[in-house]
């Protein structure tokens, strides 16, 4: 390959990091308090949430984004605001998708915990930001596993990203829009190179994720 | 609510009141007062379903919220420990820690608290152990580090000594007593082990279908329950009826089957029908020592023992009777089924009352 291939490869693969990194911190801010509160709570309406929740998890990611290019799409409800083709719109599309494995994973971390857990935290006086904590940091490991979930499915997909970044050259081009291209191009040897620069980060971040989840187990 | 409560009392509630369920399996506690004073324990005895879990969980105020329901509380907190506790992730003492979290508690004076606490329950050595690691009876002894690392002013105990074998509960129950002695908390505590509510007990609280069927001083509670069924509750299981036939010399002889009469000083009236109880340890086998007055004949239907005690079953006239014996000793050694025995009691040890207080459960 040459100079300006590496360049490209880097610079799609930067914007991958990016809009990844950035759909990740959206999904677990959203995701996170949302699973604490369906796996914790009974509410009326809860197993509607957690069915859909459910449902949410096994969505095919070009499903979420068919309904995001509608939504995004000029004619559509959100479409003066500009997000086809843009690196907000695929963040946007990509949260979806993680949202619901975040939630998932959360709320089974949740519900794993004693029934009593929270009463018996309470009974210590403990006032409820470091309540919090403590529920956090007792299932830290789920919310690893949902970490890995949900970078795996954002990282992996290519559905969303093709349909609502369109893979515009030096603007919504990430590793996965552009190894479909390049192989319906027949451009195999750029394919394969993109390719294994997307499983190196793929099993880079699992790897890093799954050292610091055995470590927490041994704690 | 923090208020100004009498010398002496730790925490006072009143109308409390919790509801479970619907329809036919809806359970209802209602309580209309109830008090807990320091240095003392409160045993809370009933039958299985009868509200005591959730008696602890509503003066810990995590359940009940009728609207005049009123918990009064002195300086210090209240909690509560679990049956089951739950082991935070981490060490024992992130454990005992976690519980002065956001307290304002300066890192030396924390030290020092958590030292205090897990001395105090002997499990100092486990420290830093992983607290999921720990034994059952471990992790209960953690939890009781973890109540009174909190410096209580109200502990709150479901089932301490459930699951521990019997020197895991005496070893527990010394050290739960001399922590209650040097802290001067204030203890409600659930147990069916009646033994071992016995010993600890300052005064004991019976509950029955949700309801306070007697509360008062441990002896008071133990040798004149209100009814039969709370007399069973308390261990008084010679239980039977009948009706006073004569009084001799201040005692009067009730008569529970044809010709079997029991003698009591309690004051019931000739003719009256009547419900009396007798202690299993008061109920003497007549081996001619003079332990009581002679009141018949029965037969022995089993020998149980537990290696301290040996629990006799007896049977006259389609009564049946229970009376305890030292295990090892010369008479529960020779005695075998279908021996044929003397009763006697004192009289002023049958507690008697008029029938009205409820059915022979």
């Amino acid at each position: 390959m040459n100079e300006l291939e590496l360049q490209t490869i880097a610079e799609i693969t930067i914007r991958t990091l990016w809009v990844c990194g950035c759909a990740l911190l959206l999904a677990l801010a959203i995701g996170i308090p949302i699973g604490i509160v369906l796996g914790s709570k009974r509410f009326l309406g809860r197993s509607i949430a957690v069915s859909t929740v459910n449902a949410g998890m096994g969505a095919p990611p070009v499903v979420v984004g068919l309904g995001c290019y509608i939504l995004f799409a000029r004619s559509g409800l959100f479409g003066g605001v500009g997000l086809i083709y843009s690196l907000t719109g695929m963040i946007i599309a990509q949260t979806l998708i993680a949202v619901p494995l975040v939630i998932g994973i959360t709320l089974a971390a949740v519900g794993s915990l004693d029934d009593e857990w929270n009463l018996q935290v309470r009974t210590l006086g403990i006032g409820r930001v470091w309540r919090l904590w403590l529920l956090v940091r007792e299932i830290r490991m789920g919310l690893l596993a949902a970490v890995i979930a949900a970078l795996g499915g954002i990282l992996s997909e290519v559905g969303a990203s093709q349909m609502v970044g369109g893979n515009l050259d030096g603007k919504t081009r990430v590793l996965t829009t552009a190894i479909m291209m390049k192989t319906s191009q027949g451009q195999w040897e750029q394919a394969a190179g993109l390719a294994i620069v997307l499983m190196g980060l793929t099993l880079l971040v699992a790897g890093v994720l799954t050292v610091i989840q055995q470590s927490g187990r041994t704690r | 609510m923090k208020t100004q409560l009498e010398d002496g009392i730790a925490l006072r509630a009143s109308h409390l009141e919790c509801h479970r369920g619907s329809g036919e399996s809806r359970f209802k506690l209602q309580i209309d007062a109830i008090d807990l004073r320091s240095g003392e324990v409160l045993v809370i005895l009933g039958p299985n379903g009868a509200g005591k879990s959730t008696l602890l969980r509503a003066l810990a105020g995590l359940e009940g919220k009728s609207a005049n329901k009123s918990i009064q509380k002195g300086e210090g907190p209240v909690t509560l420990v679990f049956q089951r506790p739950a082991a935070l992730s981490g060490s024992a003492a992130r454990n005992v820690r976690a519980a002065l979290l956001g307290k304002g508690i300066p890192e030396p004076a924390r030290r020092e608290r958590l030292a205090r606490a897990l001395a105090r329950f002997d499990i100092s050595h486990l420290e830093n152990q992983n607290a999921k690691t720990l034994s059952g009876g471990e992790l209960r002894r953690l939890a009781l580090a973890r109540a009174f690392v909190l410096e209580p002013s109200v502990l709150l105990l479901d089932e301490p000594f459930d699951d521990l074998d019997g020197e895991g509960q005496r070893r527990l129950s010394l050290d739960l007593q001399r922590a209650i002695r040097e802290t001067d908390v204030a203890v409600a505590m659930v147990t069916h082990d009646l033994r071992r509510a016995l010993l600890l007990a300052d005064r004991i609280a019976v509950l029955i279908d949700g309801r306070l069927a007697q509360f008062g001083r441990r002896d008071a509670v133990l040798e004149k329950p209100h009814s039969p069924q709370i007399a069973q509750t308390v261990g008084m299981t010679n239980l039977a009826t009948g009706t006073v036939r004569r009084v001799v010399d201040g005692v009067r002889w009730i008569e529970v089957a044809e010709g079997f009469e029991i003698p009591t000083t309690a004051p019931v009236s000739i003719g009256e029908p009547t419900w009396i109880g007798i202690r299993p340890e008061n109920l003497k086998l007549d081996i001619g020592r003079g332990e009581g007055q002679p009141i018949g004949k029965a037969v022995i239907e089993s020998l149980v023992s537990d290696g301290l005690a040996t629990v006799v079953s007896l049977r006259t006239q389609g009564l049946t009777f229970t009376t305890h014996l030292l295990s090892g000793r010369g008479l529960s050694r020779r005695l075998r089924p279908g021996d044929r025995v003397s009763l006697a009691v004192q009289p002023e040890h049958v507690h008697a009352l008029a029938v009205g207080d409820g059915p022979i459960g």
